[in-house]
């Protein structure tokens, strides 16, 4: 498999660590740390609405982000911020997270939407991937930044760039650009689109299809759809999680045409199992909670209050997760690499916002 | 290969978390149906 020598192997990759001194107490010390701004979050989250009713319109995701944001910069100050960083674990929480809202979610839902998902996550990843890879070229942005480029925009974010990079063997500068740039972008779109969505006063299954089909970071699909509604969370997430379930798809592609076009390789060729290796498998945890959690409530074994305590714990783990993203922001590499790959990145993010604006109305509503 | 070997450790992390967090969301499902989540505020 080409991929191998950046995504699968552990065993090159053990990178001497500056904080070796005592690394326990640094780790003990992110554990409390992220389990305080957690607790911090869901104590502002409950608190605030009631100083004044307007403070209502403010959701977690937006105290969870603020809240890591502060810390970030503040511990950048003191420059401990990477050695408190082990337990801001991103993709972890909002996995996790997502596990547990497949809990909360009818298994006929999964399926009405995911069916109508997958119709328009294929149409979304063609055109955007198309139109991003086309408006990088026309801009002269480098080959492996521009397929790192098009996967972000197209499919979902930093996951998608990290199995991109993988398949082209990107460099770890490119990887961490395009991550500052999928968040740049992300975080605006979180709390603006759902606003859009309201004054476009669209049904919750087509603002939930749109953000879904839109926004690049599953994080901020979850952020979003929670602004917005229950109804458009759900959607969204399942409209993201079709995307994400095409991403073995994409990379194996995109390795096929490297292999094939670019570096001209004779006899290589990426195989079919790189399609599972890169399948988000956090999915299938999704479908299977769901499928027990709706056999349950139809057989008359689980009651309705477990759900409700479900759900309640997901909202723990995304705050977690919107917590973690603003302890990680960091656009390091985003001054070195100039102003082409920012200008694809938002031609793109327009485009996208447009399409998926058009698909979600007519296959959604 | 150093550059390369950042995106690996980054891309088998989260590939890692996946697997982890199947195991772990799954887990808190079976507790919370089994009634032992009850007290989550």
């Amino acid at each position: 498999m080409m991929s191998d020598r950046v995504l699968s192997s552990d065993r090159t990759v053990s990178a001497p660590r500056r904080e070796a001194s005592a690394p326990w107490l640094w780790w003990s010390a992110s554990f409390l740390l992220v389990i305080g701004l957690t607790v911090a979050t869901w104590w502002l989250n409950k608190t605030v609405p009631t100083w004044n009713k307007q403070l209502r319109v403010i959701e977690f995701p937006v105290y969870a982000v603020a809240l890591g944001l502060l810390a970030n910069g503040v511990l950048s100050l003191l420059g401990i911020r990477d050695r408190l960083a082990a337990y801001f674990r991103t993709e972890f929480f909002l996995k996790t997270g997502l596990v547990l809202l497949g809990a909360t979610i009818n298994l006929t839902e999964i399926v009405a939407f995911g069916a109508k998902g997958l119709v328009q996550a294929v149409i979304l990843i063609t055109s955007v991937f198309l139109f991003t890879w086309f408006v990088a070229r026309w801009l002269g942005v480098e080959e492996k930044l521009r397929a790192l480029l098009s996967a972000s925009v197209a499919i979902c974010g930093v996951s998608a760039a990290i199995t991109a990079a993988g398949a082209v063997l990107a460099k770890k500068e490119q990887l961490a650009y395009v991550t500052g740039l999928v968040i740049l972008f992300a975080l605006p779109l979180m709390f603006l689109q759902p606003a859009v969505a309201i004054w476009l006063n669209l049904p919750p299954e087509v603002a939930g299809a749109w953000i879904g089909g839109n926004i690049d970071t599953t994080a901020a699909v979850v952020g979003a759809g929670s602004i917005h509604s229950q109804q458009a969370l759900k959607v969204a997430s399942i409209a993201k999680l079709s995307q994400n379930a095409l991403i073995g798809v994409v990379a194996f592609l995109l390795a096929l045409y490297w292999v094939v076009v670019v570096e001209r390789r004779p006899g290589q060729r990426p195989s079919a199992w790189e399609i599972w290796e890169r399948f988000p498998k956090f999915i299938l945890g999704f479908i299977l909670a769901s499928i027990v959690v709706s056999l349950g409530l139809a057989n008359g074994w689980v009651v309705k209050a477990a759900v409700r305590d479900l759900q309640r714990l997901r909202e723990w783990f995304f705050m977690a997760a919107f917590l973690s993203i603003g302890y990680g922001l960091s656009f390091h590499g985003l001054r070195d690499a100039g102003w082409r790959p920012i200008a694809v990145y938002a031609l793109a993010t327009g485009f996208n916002t447009l399409v998926a604006l058009a698909v979600a109305s007519v296959i959604f509503r | 290969m150093v550059q390369e070997q950042g995106a690996a450790r980054q891309g088998s992390r989260i590939f890692t978390e996946d697997w982890l967090a199947v195991v772990v969301g799954l887990t808190l499902v079976a507790l919370g149906l089994a009634g032992l989540l009850k007290n989550i505020p």
